[in-house]
């Protein structure tokens, strides 16, 4: 086409725009908002007072108390073991669960199947109601703690792992398989080395959030640093509560410096 | 005897597309074949079914006598090595692991899942790695090497499997002329001294002529041209280059000029 | 290296990498010395599982029917907090996420307190917020949605700086070079560009705050946790049946749902 066509060309009228439905969407979802308020009996006067009065709340954890300093670093170092255990436990069966969950490694549909649905449970359990479970057979400590960050973290662990693999390339699997390599060796061979630097992102991110959610478990009588501040709390004891999130704030930034540092050195 | 024997082959891919449609041929041991075609001609599929890594829809394969099928193929594919277009070797590994895969089907598992090799199976690696002039390289990572470099490693792997069957699937095609003149040299020289059948898909016809002990001309999934490059003429070129279709094909007439 | 030896490593002297050997020893050092403090006891976790099984069992019960209506209302309200709680974050998170995008930020200065602060809000779990916030205003809900869209703020705003920083330079110049001031530049080149990628981050953060939600209940902060935790106490294992049954059921249809829309996000409309 050039310019004269361009010239002749009656103007053709602009086709119809096309209905945005955006306003609809944004109002609906306003609506159902203001439902759930309602529903859940959230009273803005409650919030209000309860803003006027924040202020004043929070200036009682203004001084932490920290004699008792010594037993609180003990409870972050249990809580930071708790959290190592888990993660590794949760790093020993996503390396044998994810490439059976990754459609490219798995022999068989079967086991595919299989591993992507025990990683689908496995992930679906919160992590606190398995601490319950596992106290509950194993008695009060940091162990069962352990086990269920371990369980609960092997899930997402173990699918992160699997898509990393899904996504290795084909050709790669291939020039493995074409050598007459069996299941483990093209996992070892094709598999890890291509997504090393993936997963341990991926273990780093586990390991933080375990310390995250280590330092709850004692709530559920799991050990751990959790305990001392629940019953802190419950005893109106704002110094020393407030000593206590100090300590855990300062260790879980530290965890995240390390790690995003980590991660740095690794690319 | 023949170490590769095709019988009435034919391939339908699951999007119901027939790639292969009746393919027979013998090829003899320690000859050098070379496939040739215009692309989508089903060249990579058949070179694919003497690995195992498509099966057969219909009729067979065979390797020295034995049917590929899925239960023997890691058997089969441990004297049938497979050299890639695109290298495939694994980019974060070193060049000698890469190699010493081609030692895995030999071995058991329980060692080579933790890379633990055998002092022979390093010999064997040093001894591939030297054929290919790559030996100063050994330690450096696959994905360091230049394209000509990392193809001689492709090479090594198939070597280092002490193979019957050496597949090449358009081995030249990413690479420059001098470093595809190199590797075409290598790959007739591993026949000629070891007597490994090596078979191979290219699209330069030029270099099919002066490597090849024999030439067979693919289209559209059938064999059209079977023979030795000297009864290669400009008709046959023709027949297997042809499209479908096209009655006055200049392109083709243009290319064909110069082959 | 001795010639004797006949396993070797792919390496020149034949044995594996110095740095993976010390990772190893220091994880497996590491695993020995916190053993005693996690109190790692094989004998005690075999010993463990003849109970882990007695509670199975336990668990095979008829159900009780009789909860079935307070379960749906319990797990509407835990999916209302949920919701409503990711709603507040996203608001608050957007302008959040423009102070703390590096390319987007009006001063270095602001770009490194929002980074700091957002690093602050989501140091602490929800629960520990739970608890604080139970104590400030009492049980319910309430606290519940407040430590939720508390901690997600710390997160949401984080990944929605980085999703920014990461726009295509070109487009967000060629807005500019037609004159658009900054807030527009921000708002129609910069938004929609990164909006893909808010709607993963959403789906993400939707799916941590439901499994979140269900727990706090346990501190008094709304939702299915306080009935979990008194059908566990009280040894109901009628209703705790069928309360992890509608947890398992629930997260699994929303993880489903957000693997899909993000895989179609990913990969086009069509997947
Ligand atoms: N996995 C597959 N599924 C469907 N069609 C395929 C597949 N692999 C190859 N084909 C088709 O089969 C034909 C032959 O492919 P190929 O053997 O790769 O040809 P060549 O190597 O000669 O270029 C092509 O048309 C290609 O599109
Ligand atoms: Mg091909």
């Amino acid at each position: 086409m050039n310019v004269h066509d361009l010239k002749s060309a009656r103007p053709q009228p602009l086709p119809p725009k096309p209905r945005n439905p955006m306003p609809v969407w944004v109002a609906a979802t306003l609506a159902m908002l203001w439902l759930i308020v309602w529903d859940l009996e959230i009273s803005f006067e409650t919030l209000a007072y309860g803003v006027e009065d924040m202020a004043e709340y929070f200036s009682r954890y203004g001084q932490p108390d920290f004699t008792d300093l010594s037993r609180y670093l003990y409870l972050m170092g249990v809580t930071l073991a708790t959290a190592l255990w888990g993660t590794v436990f949760a790093l020993l069966v996503a390396f044998f669960l994810a490439p059976l969950a990754a459609r490219n490694f798995a022999p068989n549909v079967v086991t595919y199947r299989i591993a992507r649905e025990t990683l689908n449970f496995m992930r679906a359990m919160p992590d606190l109601l398995l601490a319950l479970i596992f106290v509950a057979a194993l008695g009060l400590g940091p162990l069962p703690g352990a086990l269920a960050l371990g369980v609960h973290t092997a899930g997402f662990l173990g699918k992160f792992f699997a898509e990393s693999l899904e996504r290795v390339d084909k050709g790669v699997c291939e020039g493995v398989a074409s050598t007459g390599a069996n299941f483990a060796q093209m996992v070892m061979y094709a598999g890890w080395p291509s997504i090393l630097r993936e997963a341990l992102g991926y273990v780093l991110y586990i390991l933080d959030r375990n310390v995250r959610m280590a330092s709850v478990l004692g709530l559920v009588g799991a050990g751990g640093i959790g305990l001392a501040l629940h019953d802190t709390l419950r005893l109106f004891d704002y110094g020393q509560s407030a000593a206590l999130i100090l300590v855990i704030l300062a260790t879980i930034l530290i965890i995240d410096y390390a790690s995003a540092w980590l991660r740095r050195r690794l690319d | 005897m023949s170490a590769i024997s095709i019988q009435s082959v034919s391939k339908r891919f699951p999007n119901g597309f027939e790639a292969l449609k009746g393919i027979d041929a013998e090829i003899r041991s320690g000859s050098f074949t070379v496939v040739l075609g215009p692309s989508g001609a089903g060249k990579s599929t058949l070179l694919r079914l003497m690995n195992g890594l498509e099966t057969p829809t219909t009729g067979m394969v065979r390797i020295d006598g034995e049917i590929v099928d899925r239960r023997k193929v890691r058997h089969i594919r441990s004297r049938v090595a497979m050299v890639f277009q695109q290298f495939n070797l694994v980019d974060r590994l070193s060049v000698v692991t890469n190699v010493l895969t081609g030692r895995l089907a030999h071995r058991s598992w329980v060692g080579s899942v933790f890379y633990l090799f055998r002092q022979e199976d390093l010999g064997i690696a040093r001894e591939a790695l030297c054929r290919v002039g790559l030996i100063d390289k050994a330690w450096s990572r696959a994905d360091k090497l230049s394209g000509g470099q990392q193809q001689r490693v492709g090479i090594a792997r198939a070597l280092a499997q002490r193979p019957k069957v050496i597949l090449a699937d358009e081995p030249v095609a990413s690479l420059d002329p001098v470093s595809s003149e190199e590797i075409m040299t290598l790959l007739r020289e591993i026949c000629d001294r070891d007597g490994i059948t090596v078979v191979v898909n290219l699209h330069q016809v030029d270099l099919a002529r002066r490597f090849a002990d024999r030439i067979i001309g693919m289209n559209g999934g059938r064999i059209v041209f079977d023979g030795k490059p000297e009864e290669m003429t400009q008709s046959v070129l023709r027949t297997i280059y042809q499209r479908e279709g096209i009655e006055d094909d200049t392109s083709l007439d243009m290319a064909l000029a110069y082959a | 290296m001795t010639p004797a030896l006949i396993w070797r490593w792919p390496t020149p002297n034949g044995l594996p990498p110095l740095p993976l050997v010390g990772g190893v020893l220091a994880l497996l050092a590491g695993l020995w010395l916190t053993a005693p403090i996690v109190e790692v006891d094989f004998v005690r976790l075999i010993g463990s599982f003849g109970r882990m099984l007695a509670f199975a069992g336990q668990m095979f019960v008829t159900p009780d029917w009789e909860y079935v209506p307070q379960l749906l209302a319990k797990m509407l309200e835990t999916i209302e907090m949920t919701v409503l709680s990711t709603a507040i974050a996203i608001v608050v998170s957007l302008p959040l996420g423009i102070l703390a995008a590096s390319n987007a930020t009006p001063h270095p200065v602001v770009y490194r307190l929002t980074r700091d602060l957002l690093s602050l809000m989501r140091a602490l779990p929800e629960l520990v917020w739970a608890l604080v916030f139970v104590s400030a205003v009492g049980l319910g809900p309430l606290p519940g949605v407040m430590a939720l869209a508390f901690v997600t703020v710390g997160f949401m705003g984080k990944f929605f700086a980085e999703s920014i920083e990461v726009v295509d330079h070109k487009a967000v110049e060629g807005v500019r070079a037609h004159g658009a001031g900054w807030l527009q530049v921000r708002l129609f080149a910069m938004l929609p560009q990164a909006l893909p990628d808010f709607v993963g981050t959403v789906m993400y953060i939707l799916d941590h705050n439901l499994r979140a939600a269900a727990i706090l209940g346990l501190v008094g902060a709304g939702g299915i946790g306080y009935d979990l935790v008194m059908s566990m106490r009280l040894f109901q294992y009628d209703r705790l049946l069928l309360i992890a049954l509608a947890i398992y059921v629930v997260v699994t249809v929303l993880d489903r749902a957000s693997d899909r829309l993000r895989s179609r996000i990913i990969h086009g409309r069509r997947a």
